[in-house]
């Protein structure tokens, strides 16, 4: 199965049209059956078109596009599950702000061929930042059937924002069934390799999984964001035992590789990771994590 | 050589003779130095040294024990408070056994290495004790000896001991998470995770395999561990993306240092590897890599050392930019995945 990430470096914001036209283009000459965008993408979106106005910091931007997001996410979710069903592939369309009964949420949608809405998931852990933004964090972690030209089934789920450098949220899904992740990402200019190595090239060692890490490369209200997106898996199938299929600068517009499912079925069987978990030993740490909030309280 | 005639518990009780404690004290007597009381601790530079020790068959046990005390003291003699030995640390005592190069090799003997295991261990077991304690104690160190397959009562199990500079035994850890060949020798699991508090904090040390997963390291840290000592054995070629998994991004998910003993070398054509190394969150490093220190070799003898700073790592804890802990979440999904506390 291709899958293709983009950072959307390169792509004219300006007007929904260009946006539309750059991306069908980078997609065609890409020819995946998923593209992932990446986190910050409705934000980037709405300011490069003059939808919003941007505040005079990142932070202030925010609050500015949370406040007025219900008819923008109506413009950006349609425009997207037009692409998804032009293109005929699955399009995980990155990130916005959603307002659901007066609370916000970052939240990633995903769209299937026929340019349905087949996934929607909220960020479940909040950076120190976000929470200081009034956010709340998604308490659901969901999985869809993306179905591969390859004739395989593909458990996929989105994985948002910092919910990357978050090991429970692999884990809940690799012990429901998932084989691929999707990860829209944006992360503040600078040396992220070891950041990232340390989100979701972590989970997918230690899951077995596959995941796509798209990284958002642009600059929002004065802050400039960049690091490599990614297409990763167990270590034992990708050239040099790295766990990379494919790997991109920040300023490099897409990326994409082939999965292979059989492979991945292949390394599991020989070594099965989450079979060899000693589950019961953990038991305790729900209890752990419970002792530590209301220690923090 | 059978393992369950005469001739054998003979040699048993020779080996057993050879390794009595007062020997063990009397043979390290004219190497050790005059007791040193602990340095003093400074929280903001606790001396850590991971210990990488080249894998060879020792025929003597004291020479053993000689080999274990140059260790130490390359680590006391670069101030360290706290050492880490690799796991397995009890495979060069199989040297003991005659004809143990034949087995090895494939001998005809219907002699597997859990049956070694076994037989050795009334013999290893006493000899890590008076060994370690009376280096701990010596040196004036926190040492985490490496894990030794023992047998207790009836079963195998991979045990990793930690002796304090009083030459006591502080406490031990039995390896959690088994990899396949331990299973198959029906090495017995560990059923949780013991945290140790001292003067250098808290100290946590499971064994190698238990670092493929984050639950460890989270364990450990929401019991309040500040510093992780991994034994490790790799029987596997050296690639860095492979031996990256593991300690450096446990360190990374749960912030606490993560000091990693390695047992490297080949014998009879088995090649362990691994680079011994002093990790932490990218935030406490300076090349923002999470590396503090690191062997330069992945199969010859070597030591890192690092200086850990403890007020630092409680410093970014307490005001983290991205950590969060999600209660409703792992509600809903824990009980499905680890089951509930005794049931």
């Amino acid at each position: 199965m291709r899958a293709a990430a983009f950072s959307l470096a390169g792509i004219n914001l300006n007007t929904l049209t260009e946006y539309r036209a750059d991306l069908t283009r980078l997609i065609e000459s890409s020819r995946p059956e998923l593209a992932v965008l990446p986190a910050y993408s409705a934000l980037a979106l709405g300011l490069g078109t003059g939808a919003f106005v941007p505040g005079p910091d990142f932070p202030a931007t925010f609050y500015i596009f949370s406040a007025d997001i219900q008819g923008w996410n109506d413009i950006f979710l349609e425009l997207h599950g037009g692409l998804a069903r032009e293109q005929r592939i699955y399009l995980a369309a990155g990130s916005t702000i959603e307002l659901d009964k007066g609370r916000y949420y970052h939240t990633a949608y995903c769209f299937d061929p026929a340019g349905e809405l087949c996934c929607r998931q909220r960020q479940t852990h909040l950076t120190r930042a976000e929470r200081d933004y009034d956010f709340d964090r998604g308490e659901e972690l969901f999985l869809f059937d993306l179905e591969g030209a390859d004739g395989n089934i593909y458990k996929t789920g989105l994985v948002v924002g910092n919910d990357a450098r978050h090991p429970e949220v692999g884990r809940i899904m690799a012990c429901r069934g998932a084989d691929l992740l999707l990860h829209s990402g944006a992360l503040k200019a600078g040396p992220n390799c070891w950041r990232q190595a340390a989100g979701m090239w972590s989970q997918v060692q230690q899951n077995q999984f596959f995941a796509v890490e798209a990284q958002f490369c642009g600059n929002i209200a004065g802050e400039e964001f960049g690091a490599g997106s990614a297409l990763i898996a167990p270590c034992e199938i990708t050239p040099e035992s790295s766990g990379y299929l494919a790997r991109g600068y920040p300023e490099t517009p897409v990326i994409s590789a082939r999965f292979a499912q059989g492979d991945r079925r292949q390394i599991k069987q020989k070594y099965p990771i989450l079979d060899l978990l000693n589950r019961e030993a953990y038991a305790g740490l729900l209890h752990l994590y419970s002792d530590r909030e209301k220690g923090e309280e | 050589m059978a393992l369950n005639g005469l001739k054998a518990n003979l040699f048993r009780r020779y080996l057993t003779w050879l390794t009595r404690p007062v020997r063990i004290k009397k043979h390290l007597s004219s190497t050790l130095p005059v007791k040193k009381d602990p340095a003093p601790v400074d929280r903001r530079r606790i001396r850590a040294a991971a210990l990488q020790l080249e894998f060879r068959l020792f025929k003597n046990p004291l020479d053993y024990a000689e080999e274990m005390c140059r260790q130490t003291a390359k680590a006391a003699a670069e101030g360290a408070q706290l050492a880490v030995f690799p796991e397995y640390n009890n495979l060069q005592l199989l040297g003991m056994l005659p004809g143990i190069e034949k087995v090895e090799e494939g001998s005809e003997e219907d002699v597997s290495l859990p049956d070694l295991f076994r037989y050795l261990s009334p013999v290893v077991e006493p000899l890590v004790h008076t060994l370690f304690a009376n280096l701990a104690s010596a040196y004036g160190l926190y040492i985490m000896a490496g894990s030794y397959t023992l047998s207790d009562r009836e079963e195998l199990v991979n045990r990793a001991f930690l002796y304090n500079p009083s030459g006591e035994l502080a406490v031990t850890q039995d390896k959690v998470n088994l990899l396949p060949m331990e299973e198959e020798w029906n090495i017995k699991r560990g059923r949780s995770f013991s945290v140790c508090a001292t003067p250098l904090g808290n100290l946590g040390f499971p064994v190698c395999m238990d670092a493929t997963y984050y639950e460890t390291f989270r364990t450990l840290e929401l019991s309040g561990a500040d510093i992780v000592l991994l034994p490790i054995a790799n029987l596997e070629a050296y690639n860095f993306w492979l031996a990256l998994r593991g300690i450096w991004p446990r360190v990374q998910e749960s912030p606490v240092y993560g000091i990693k003993g390695a047992l490297v070398g080949t014998v009879a054509g088995f090649s362990f590897t691994g680079k011994a190394g002093i990790f932490a969150p990218l935030e406490l490093t300076a090349g923002r890599d999470g590396v503090l220190a690191e062997a330069q070799s992945h199969d010859q003898e070597a030591m890192a050392v690092a200086d850990l700073d403890l007020e630092a790592l409680h410093d970014l804890r307490a005001d983290h930019p991205w950590r969060d802990i999600n209660l409703p979440l792992y509600r809903r999904y824990f009980p499905e995945i680890y089951g509930s506390p005794g049931g």
